[in-house]
Order: structure tokens, then C-alpha cells, then sequence
């Protein structure tokens, strides 16, 4: 069955750098301006399903706010995984740091997927997603 | 995940960075693209871009300065030999980038 296009949003609701998350038919996805051009793409990170609006777009690339994982926002492409914390110069209490060491052990089995994204069309200044 | 859209992605923020720096990828486009999948890899195993042509100490303070691009951490070295070490980048003014050499600190009266 060929994909149907559903009215998703205004193209005013955007502005170019922005993203904004709608549900679509059941689907949550993420209508991104890339300088002028909408994407559509799932709207749970691909690391560890993090809504993506929440992170900030770069021109085609989306960045995740948990984890810095990165997206091609065109393509859904995987780009990096997250990034190590920082914890600057100070050193965490012993407690701490041998909890932060447990959650980085469990941490490095979960792997950074790419993530669905979904045609669009612009139709008398609406986006349409098709689904 | 795609090397190549990694390269890319690489290359779109350096390019930010290093731009106002005074900086510009180097004009050698097969070195440039030869040490940007480097990073990729390191990236994809230390979880950061390193640069590809100075070594790992394990310690994260020293370690972060040598993520690419690290100019802002070495601006005294890399202007005084117009390119950062590995020469990925280059001063925006260079156009043949086989004449700079690779002079560490020390030969050009710092550190």
C-alpha cells in the first residue's frame, strides 16, 4: 500500500534551526527546518529513546540533549554515539565515581541505532508526512 | 553507522570552529579526507574525534586537549607553523601546504 501523506503542521510553526514534535496516526515524530527544508524523522533517539526535540538541529544534523548522540536528520543515519561525561578537574567522592564506573560499565553495551525518518511534502504552506 | 556521513558531519563542525579561528581545512583534499576517517574511528572507539596524530595518555585533562579541532589549546604553536599538527587545518592564507613543515614547539622558540 502506497504511503499516505497526513497534514502534519504550518511551515510558520518552525522557524529554520527548529524542531518541533508532533503525533502523527499513532507515530511520534520530529518535523525538523533545515534551513528551510522539513524532515521528518522518529522522535526517540536512537541511543537510548530520548525525545530528539529536545536537543538542538545544526543544519542537517540533530544532537541529542542525554547523550550528544548525533543524527542525520536527512537521512536518520547514526552519526556518533554519546559522549563521555565531563567532569572537568574535580574528582568525585569515592562513592560516586564508583557508581558513575557501574553506569558506564552497563552503558558501553548500548548501542547508537539509526533511526526512522519519513518523506515529506510541502502543500499549500503545510508539511505533509507521509506515513 | 556510514563513515562517510560521519566524515561529513566531521567536517560541517570543524569547519565552524576553525573558521573563526583564522583557520581553514587544509587545500590537500586526500589528506584531509585520510585524517578525518581516522577520527572517525577514534570516535567511534574513545567516544570523541582525538586527534589522529599525537597519542593518548589516559589522562582526561590532557586527553580533551587534543580533541580536533584543538587549535584553541596549542594557538601559539599552530600559528607560529601556520597548520595544526597534523595539518589537517591551515591558516586561511596558505595555499600550498607541503611548505610548512612539522616543527614542534621547541623549534619555533616556545615551550
Amino acid at each position: 500500500m502506497a504511503d499516505q501523506f497526513i497534514r502534519a503542521i504550518s511551515v510558520n510553526e518552525i522557524v529554520p534551526g527548529g524542531m518541533k514534535a508532533v503525533e502523527l496516526d499513532g507515530h511520534e515524530i520530529v518535523i525538523c527546518n533545515c534551513e528551510g527544508s522539513f524532515y521528518a524523522i522518529a522522535r526517540r533517539c536512537g541511543h537510548m529513546n530520548a525525545p530528539l526535540e529536545l536537543g538542538t538541529l545544526d543544519g542537517k544534523y540533530i544532537t541529542c540533549g542525554m547523550h550528544c548522540a548525533r543524527f542525520d536528520a536527512t537521512t536518520g543515519e547514526a552519526l556518533a554515539g554519546p559522549v563521555p561525561v565531563d567532569l572537568g578537574a574535580e574528582s568525585p567522592p569515592p562513592r560516586l565515581s564508583a557508581f558513575l564506573q557501574r553506569v558506564a560499565d552497563q552503558m558501553q553495551h548500548v548501542r547508537t541505532e539509526s533511526i526512522r525518518t519519513y518523506e515529506t511534502k510541502i502543500e499549500a504552506g503545510w508539511v505533509h508526512v507521509a506515513l | 553507522m556510514d563513515t562517510q556521513a560521519k566524515k561529513n558531519a566531521l567536517h560541517y563542525f570543524h569547519e565552524k570552529v576553525v573558521t573563526p579561528l583564522g583557520f581553514k581545512f587544509t587545500p590537500d583534499a586526500e589528506l584531509a579526507d585520510f585524517l578525518l576517517e581516522q577520527e572517525v574511528a577514534l570516535e567511534a572507539k574513545h567516544g570523541a574525534p582525538f586527534c589522529p596524530c599525537q597519542p593518548l595518555r589516559h589522562n582526561r585533562a590532557r586527553d580533551m586537549q587534543i580533541v580536533c579541532p584543538c587549535i584553541p589549546f596549542h594557538r601559539e604553536h599552530f600559528d607560529a607553523i601556520k597548520r595544526c599538527w597534523c595539518g589537517l587545518f591551515v591558516h586561511q592564507d596558505v595555499t600550498d601546504p607541503d611548505s610548512l613543515p612539522q616543527l614542534p614547539p621547541k623549534d619555533v622558540g616556545l615551550g
